[in-house]
């Protein structure tokens, strides 16, 4: 028991925009073990399975139970959280890989901000400040809250970006997860007074006009949030705000 | 609020490339391929509606407004839009990441058809002068010839369901991206409705190259009066 291994094959980089190249580590094998805790053994003894000496492998994580996403790479060619990916069901030798659509910050960790900016430019959030009192919320129905806690377990992982073939490093695709939190937030009721900026900020280059219906997103989603339906709503809100933009402004 | 004409220009663009695969470019495919249909009625049927088509007034005007401008858009769109993504649907393997390549390819298979196809009847007939009731005679004297050769069939063949499949996943993403579909079961049902249109159409296209296969039959002109 105690001199089986785990190999793993990991893509490193020194500092963003350098070349990547491939190490090989060997960690002991404990049951259940996860990538996170792999990766901890590694920092602890940075040896390649070579035998030499190297800086230790970066890596990000937070909450170690799939709700922050700051753990997301590809592992074994698909993209998903490495503290819910446990050593017993991946195949050796163990492929880590930083996600490839966001810049390298180093080894496998990776700069999301792109993801936050779309957040910013769609305004996925609800003003409830004034300068006076704005008085209490509407009512939401019921069915529109359990609909909206599904979307809003969004983690701002990046998985369904990674695996969309309409998104790349390159262009301005701001991809699902942007587009659910439109639908979100225009579900609410106090939300919905923004709904037309948040539409209109959808409807350019790199808008909902750009999804190709692919559905990858949705497959790859490790929170199981419905991203076509909600794609396919904005979609449809979208379609509504440009004729009226046409008639009434 | 002000906001870049870019990205509405953006947005109309990619909303008219939408628009155009269905009206008129898709409308036009369901009509040619039921038009020519006839001919698996008879040969008579099938040059009545050619005299029919080639004698309406202006038929150049109405083939470059409906039909020549439209489908170029559609097909100049439909490459940049091939050029912006990139499939990878070998790492992820599920049905719809390969219904989204096809769709790609189908489309630039049915371009490279449709120059070809093109090339052998209207350029031919244009070329030629062939107008009113001499097109007829001259279109279907070429087609009983094209589909006499087993290359012929294998194009027409590889052509026509290009066109079918490309129209009727086609049909689907439009009524997706323009939220008429929203669901889950709304979109699989929608799926299953598009694909029984699509194995129709497939199905009045490939009988008729099999007619003409099989009943090369030569016609006169039809005398006016
Ligand atoms: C028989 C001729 C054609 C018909 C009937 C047709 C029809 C359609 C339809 C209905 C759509 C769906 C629009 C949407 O997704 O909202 C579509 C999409 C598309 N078409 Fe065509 N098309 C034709 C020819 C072409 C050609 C020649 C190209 C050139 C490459 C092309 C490229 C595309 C592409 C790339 C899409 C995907 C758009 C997306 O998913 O975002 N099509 N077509
Ligand atoms: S449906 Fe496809 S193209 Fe659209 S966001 Fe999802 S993965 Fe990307
Ligand atoms: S929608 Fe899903 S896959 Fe995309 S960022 Fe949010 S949690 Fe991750
Ligand atoms: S560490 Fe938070 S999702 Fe993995």
């Amino acid at each position: 028991m105690t001199d089986k291994k785990i190999n793993f094959k990991i893509k490193r980089q020194d500092k963003p925009g350098l070349p990547s190249y491939w190490q090989n580590f060997q960690v002991p094998y404990k049951p259940f073990a996860n990538i996170i805790s792999c990766l901890m053994e590694i920092q602890r003894n940075p040896t390649t399975k070579a035998g030499i000496t190297v800086a230790p492998v970066t890596w990000d994580c937070n909450c170690l139970e799939e709700v922050c996403g700051s753990c997301t790479m590809v592992i074994n060619g698909k993209v998903r959280q490495a503290c819910t990916a446990l050593v017993d069901n991946l195949e050796q030798p163990i492929a880590l890989e930083p996600m490839s659509k966001f810049p390298v910050v180093r080894d496998l960790q990776v700069n999301r901000s792109r993801m936050f900016e779309n957040l910013k430019k769609v305004k996925a959030w609800i003003d409830i400040d004034g300068s006076h009192d704005i008085g209490e919320g509407a009512i939401m129905p019921d069915s529109d809250r359990a609909k909206r806690y599904v979307m809003s377990e969004c983690m701002t992982c990046g998985c369904c970006l990674e695996a969309c073939p309409q998104f790349s490093l390159n262009n301005s695709f701001m991809g699902a997860a942007t587009f659910n939190q439109v639908r979100l937030f225009n579900l609410h009721p106090a939300g919905s007074m923004n709904k037309e900026e948040r539409l209109d900020a959808v409807m350019g280059e790199g808008g909902i006009t750009d999804c190709g219906n692919a559905q990858v997103c949705v497959e790859v989603c490790p929170k199981n949030i419905p991203l076509t339906e909600s794609i396919a709503d904005i979609g449809r809100q979208t379609s509504w705000q440009f004729i009226k933009n046409l008639l009434v402004k | 609020m002000i906001k870049p004409a870019k990205d509405e220009i953006h947005y109309i663009l990619l909303k008219l490339h939408s628009l155009t695969g269905i009206v008129p470019v898709g409308a036009f495919l369901v009509i040619h391929l039921s038009i020519n249909s006839l001919r698996t009625v008879g040969v008579w049927p099938f040059q009545l509606a050619i005299d029919a088509l080639n004698n309406l007034p202006f038929l150049i005007l109405i083939e470059i407004g409906f039909i020549y401008i439209p489908l170029l858009f559609h097909s100049l769109m439909g490459f940049y839009i091939i050029h912006v993504g990139k499939t990878n649907m070998f790492r992820y393997r599920y049905q719809r990441n390969w219904l989204y390549t096809m769709q790609r390819l189908t489309g630039a298979i049915t371009f490279l058809f449709l120059i070809y196809h093109m090339g052998t009847t209207v350029g031919a007939k244009l070329w030629e002068g062939k107008h009113q009731f001499e097109a007829a005679p001259f279109l279907i004297d070429i087609l009983n010839g094209e589909f006499q050769t087993w290359q012929g069939i294998l194009v027409y063949t590889i052509g026509i369901f290009s066109a079918t499949f490309h129209f009727s996943n086609g049909v689907w993403g439009f009524c997706v991206s323009w939220g008429i579909l929203i669901g889950k079961n709304a979109q699989r049902n929608g799926a299953i409705v598009f694909a029984a249109m699509g194995i129709g159409l497939t199905f009045l296209g490939l009988a008729t190259v099999l007619e003409f296969n099989m009943n090369p039959i030569p016609v006169e002109a039809t005398v006016a009066g």
